[in-house]
């Protein structure tokens, strides 16, 4: 008998430790919330470095607006990660009430049935024009003429350029809607009178610039018109469009003048660092990159649209960026507070305050008129170009995003094509190779999702 | 033909001295032991021979040739630790083997020496055996094996048997006395053992406090020794030391307790004696006559042996036959005969005439 | 004997009656403590080992669908199309020659360094604290540490090459480079650790043995590989053991450095499975890649230790 209560003793403490683990998350949740006379509106977002700190200043200019809700941004990560933890908490207490999932999710969070449609709430609203939003911005998150998340990062991929160096070695720059032989003749001219101390150029491996060729080429990448009449069962990659945009891509590899940093974020900062250390004058890059390359660098910032084939006009490129959802497994009171926390960070001043904090654009046709913005144009012109680039495209199917599921994969495979061009792989091959797996990986999701 | 020590010194990085100024000759083919008491500078000297410690004044010649510079394997010679380094990994063969392999010998050289030397310490059968596997004798006869499969005529042993029971140890004494004879091989065999010492030595070389006391051989060291540190470090039970002083040309009186009669004329009044037990006489007495008191009887078989405590001061211990009949408290009186040493006041044995022996 | 036999016979019938009661009851205790010791340990081992493996084994034999649900039976065709697919063999190769490298050059490197660090020579603790330092690097700063090292433009090699007038290597962008880059950066975080567990062991063989052999004869580079590689053997087996299973799951450098690229060229199995299960959402092809991976490793212990142990312990 003494043996066993010796035993006891510690076997009770080690549930009890082990039970108190478990439980802790639920009490401290629970009186965090009790704490607080407001309603949590607990908001995942992707957004790191300096673009979190203005995105902390719209959550506390939304806090301090009103005393209803409170609004607590929890960074999740990165863009791809942040996805299947909305999906496998969904339903849970952690899981959030409002969240940001990046362009190419979209398709999936429609289809996860675990969201509200933003449209629901704009419907009941007397307040909010929502055509005061910028219509290309807002059709990529539509379906079923429904407004499912509401845009707010917005980007477009532009092509930025060293002006100094241009005018140094006597350059003429190349038009704001440049064809890739205008790049490819300023990167050459470049490289070579800097007697090749200078790359010409570089393309980083990105998916979303691959997409964004097709876009501007007015080509799609999945049928049924990129799935916006229809979910798509087939891609094809391997189309003119891409071809003519890998080999302008080789035609520089193959003269010396395009320097490549590879894929992925140390890639971009490799990228961001080698144009700023003229190691590099050409490169393309997200609009809301504009904030860093103007801040730190010596040299004149250009910026021109996203290139396009030659002999024929630039279609436009789709928005990138990320939306707000509002998760449908919360209270009808916590998911109005989220809705009231969209609506503030689209209003006008919020927008033009955002588009100077991130070189995002604004998306709320009436910031144009705010001193903010008019400030920033006067200091920079440049930063104007992304917000015509933006203007100038007319929406149609092609540069209205891809709706299709498994575009994470998609791009994974899309950035293998390009890597292999890159190391001197044929085009042709690579593009089919592409195709095929991003077909196959298709064909299961479709199978698995019962489409 | 000879290995030659010359005025050797060793001092490590703290200005201790390790070895001072030790001479010595040790002829080809003798089995020479050097004894003293731990931290006497023995083994020292005995990795210096070996190569392994760096000398620091004074010159070693290896059969006309001085080695102070030569590395280890360029000395020809070989060596038995006290830890047997037998390599764990390897097979008794292989063990023996090693040093051949080394030398890049012929294969087939190895595999008769190999065999020979096995056969020689009788480890023939456990050839395939890795160490772990083996008694403390049969790693020690491994050791003793590699030294015989290399035809260095030169071997150093430090302390070999230290690590075996004292059963095993009077074994393997006879075995390696028996190997050395029938090699022919130079000995160098380092221990703190004074009954090894004498038992297997052609001559000794007595170490203490980095000096050589005496070499010779072990009748001269134990008949003559050099002084009283060197007397008292050899028998079993040690010898009797007791201070005497001069009372008359040709007496002595020792301990206040009895006297002797000196065998020559000294010129020091107070000196020290040196009786062997074996020397001392005891005899029964009454309370009157006696002039110690027994402390305790050692039985031994064949012999006792007396401790008894002297009426002023001092112990002794005396050896008589084990039929003779005493027992503790009894009183006795103790006497030497004409068997004794006589020392200085600085330890110096003055017993015979001119004295000084060796040193 | 004859005396009473009845109260004999009630005396024995007590006895065993006492006896098979006790038994019992000792039998039923055994069971309850044996419970009562092995409870929490089976709670936790079922809860976060058996669980998720059998669970793991389940999703594998399903499709999964945008959700991460199960919902089409897919039996073993998982697995067959996995085996067939090129660039899950390219994955397990490239695995393979990661894993290889990386044990490889670990190995060599830290025993070189360990051999050398042993030396009783003025101004050796330095050099002994310069090699361990490693130990206390993050996965994170190291692999900051060799991107800036590997830049292309603004890289450490880049600018040696410049000033060389070479063409500066494409480390992270050349498929075949990339593979040398990530080894070179993994044998880096290994050395500190496997240099000082080599090191203790390389101090612990006892120096007679040395000091036998040398006056036998032996050279140092023949007691280097007739003595110490074989004494710190057992210890090479497991820094060796060690090495492999940390290269087979080597994730956050992959991660940091290459993402798997360029065209999955330091594609590893573990940094497949995640981005499988975590970028794509494709859990049921993480799940099969994740058995067949646990099948590989536990197939590499199995050898390991069924050839390797008895070689190495003496």
């Amino acid at each position: 008998m003494k043996n066993t209560k010796k035993i006891i003793l510690p076997l009770l403490l080690v549930i009890g430790a082990v039970l108190v683990a478990v439980f802790s998350n639920v009490i401290s949740n629970k009186s965090t919330a009790s704490s607080s006379h407001r309603t949590q509106i607990v908001f995942w977002h992707e957004l790191g470095g300096p673009s979190e700190d203005a995105l902390e200043k719209v959550v506390d200019g939304f806090n301090k607006s009103q005393d209803k809700y409170q609004v607590v941004p929890k960074y999740q990560g990165t863009y791809d990660e942040a996805i299947q933890k909305i999906l496998q908490t969904h339903g849970s207490s952690t899981s959030p009430a409002v969240f940001q999932a990046f362009d190419i999710s979209t398709a999936q969070m429609i289809h996860s049935g675990f969201t509200t449609p933003i449209q629901d709430f704009i419907d009941k609203d007397n307040n909010f024009d929502v055509n005061k939003i910028s219509p290309v911005a807002r059709s990529f998150y539509s379906n079923g003429g429904k407004q499912q998340g509401m845009p707010f990062n917005t980007s477009q991929p532009v092509l930025y350029y060293n002006a100094t160096l241009l005018k140094k070695y006597g350059i003429t720059p190349p038009p704001v809607s440049p064809s890739y032989s205008d790049i490819t003749r300023v990167a050459k001219q470049l490289y070579e009178k800097s007697d090749h101390k200078v790359k010409g150029m570089t393309v980083q491996v990105y998916g979303w610039f691959m997409e964004q060729a097709l876009a501007n080429s007015g080509a799609s990448l999945a049928n049924n018109n990129d799935g916006h009449t229809g979910n798509p069962t087939e891609v094809n990659l391997n189309n003119p469009a891409s071809v003519k945009f890998l080999e302008w891509i080789r035609e520089n590899i193959k003269a010396g003048d395009f320097i490549d940093y590879g894929s992925g974020a140390s890639a971009g900062a490799n990228q961001t660092a080698g144009f700023l250390a003229n190691k590099v004058g050409i490169f393309i890059q997200s609009s809301a990159s504009i904030g860093q390359l103007t801040a730190n660098n010596k040299n004149e910032l250009g910026i021109t649209y996203f290139p396009h084939p030659d002999g024929q006009k630039a279609n436009g490129v789709a928005i990138g960026g990320a939306a707000l959802w509002i998760s449908n497994d919360k209270p009808k009171d916590v998911q109005q507070g989220a809705y009231e926390f969209i609506k503030y960070a689209l209003k006008p001043e919020v927008q033009a305050q955002w588009q100077k904090d991130t070189g995002y654009l604004a998306l709320n046709k009436d910031s144009q008129k705010q001193k903010v913005l008019k400030d920033l144009y006067k200091q920079t012109p440049a930063a104007k170009v992304p917000g015509r680039q933006l203007a100038t495209a007319k929406p149609n199917y092609y540069n209205s995003g891809i709706l299709m599921e498994g575009m994470q994969l998609t791009r994974q495979l899309e950035e293998i094509a390009m890597e292999t061009v890159y190391n001197g792989g044929d085009i042709n091959k690579a593009l089919e190779k592409a195709d095929k797996d991003i077909n196959a990986n298709l064909h299961t999701l479709n199978k698995a999702n019962g489409y | 033909m000879s290995t030659i020590l010359k005025n050797v010194s060793k001092e490590f990085d703290q200005g201790k001295k390790v070895l001072d100024n030790v001479s010595a000759e040790i002829q080809t083919g003798e089995f020479f032991v050097i004894v003293g008491p731990s931290g006497c500078g023995k083994s020292t000297l005995l990795r210096i021979i070996a190569g392994l410690t760096q000398i620091s004044a004074g010159t070693i010649k290896i059969e006309n040739r001085v080695v102070n510079d030569l590395s280890p394997k360029d000395r020809n010679l070989t060596m038995v630790f006290q830890s047997y380094a037998l390599f764990p990994f390897l097979s008794v063969w292989e063990n023996v083997a090693f040093g051949l392999k080394a030398r890049k010998v012929d294969s087939l050289e190895i595999e008769s020496r190999v065999n020979d030397a096995l056969k020689m310490v009788n480890l023939e059968e456990l050839r395939d055996r890795k160490p772990r596997e083996l008694s403390g004798g049969q790693r020690q006869r491994v050791a003793l094996a590699r030294a015989v499969a290399s035809d260095a005529k030169i071997c150093l042993m430090d302390e070999p048997l230290s690590n075996l029971d004292a059963q095993l140890r009077i074994k393997m004494r006879q075995e390696i006395y028996a190997l050395q004879r029938k090699l022919g091989l130079t000995l160098i065999y380092v221990t703190h053992d004074q009954v090894e010492a004498m038992t297997m030595a052609d001559h000794i070389m007595v170490l203490n406090d980095s000096k050589i006391q005496q070499v010779g051989t072990p009748e001269e060291i134990y008949q003559h020794p050099a002084n009283e540190f060197v007397a008292s470090f050899f028998g079993v039970p040690p010898i009797n030391i007791l201070p005497a002083q001069k009372i008359s040309e040709a007496i002595l009186q020792v301990n206040n307790d009895f006297e002797v009669t000196l065998p020559h004329p000294i010129e020091q009044k107070n000196v020290r004696v040196g009786v062997r037990p074996t020397e001392m006489k005891i005899v029964d007495t009454d309370e009157l006559h006696a002039n110690a008191t027994i402390k305790a009887v050692e039985f031994l078989g064949d012999e006792k042996i007396i401790h008894a405590k002297m009426n002023h001061g001092g112990e002794v211990s005396v050896m008589v036959d084990s039929g003779a009949h005493f027992s503790p408290f009894q009183n006795v009186e103790i006497t030497a005969d004409a068997e004794f040493l006589i020392f200085d006041v600085e330890g110096n044995n003055i017993t015979e005439q001119g004295a000084m022996v060796h040193a | 004997m004859l005396k009473s036999p009845t109260t004999d016979q009630t005396i024995s019938k007590k006895q065993t009656v006492s006896k098979s009661k006790s038994t019992f009851k000792l039998n039923a205790n055994d069971k309850y403590f044996s419970l009562l010791f092995l409870g929490p340990s089976l709670f936790i081992l079922g809860l976060f080992v058996f669980y998720p493996m059998i669970k793991t084994f389940y999703i594998s034999m399903f499709l999964t669908n945008t959700l991460g649900k199960t919902s089409v039976f897919a039996g073993f065709s998982n697995y067959a199309k996995l085996l067939q697919s090129p660039d899950f063999l390219n994955s397990l190769v490239v695995t393979l020659a990661y894993v290889v490298g990386v044990t490889f050059f670990t190995l060599a490197i830290s025993l070189l360094l360990a051999n050398l660090a042993s030396k009783k020579l003025p101004g050796i603790s330095i050099f002994r604290t310069l090699y361990s330092v490693t130990m206390g690097v993050s996965v994170s700063v190291a692999a900051i540490f060799w991107l800036f090292i590997f830049n292309p433009s603004t890289g450490f090699f880049a600018i040696i090459a410049n000033a060389l007038k070479m063409t500066p290597i494409n480390w992270l962008t050349d498929p075949k480079n990339a593979m040398w880059a990530v080894i070179i950066t993994t044998v880096w975080m290994n050395l500190g650790f496997t240099f000082l567990i080599l090191l203790g062991a390389i101090e612990s063989v006892p120096q007679t043995l040395y000091e036998a052999a040398s006056v036998e004869g032996a050279s140092p580079r023949f007691q280097f590989f007739k003595i110490t590689l074989p004494m710190i053997s057992p210890t090479l087996f497991f820094v060796s053991t060690i090495t492999i299973i940390g290269a087979f799951k080597s994730f956050g450098l992959i991660d940091l450095i290459t993402k798997g690229g360029p065209t999955n060229a330091t594609n590893m199995l573990v940094y497949r499975i995640y981005k499988d299960a975590f970028y794509s959402g494709n859990y049921a092809q993480a799940s099969t890649e994740a058995i067949i991976l646990t099948v590989i490793i536990a197939a590499f212990t199995l050898l390991q230790f069924k050839f390797l142990e008895k070689k190495v312990n003496y």
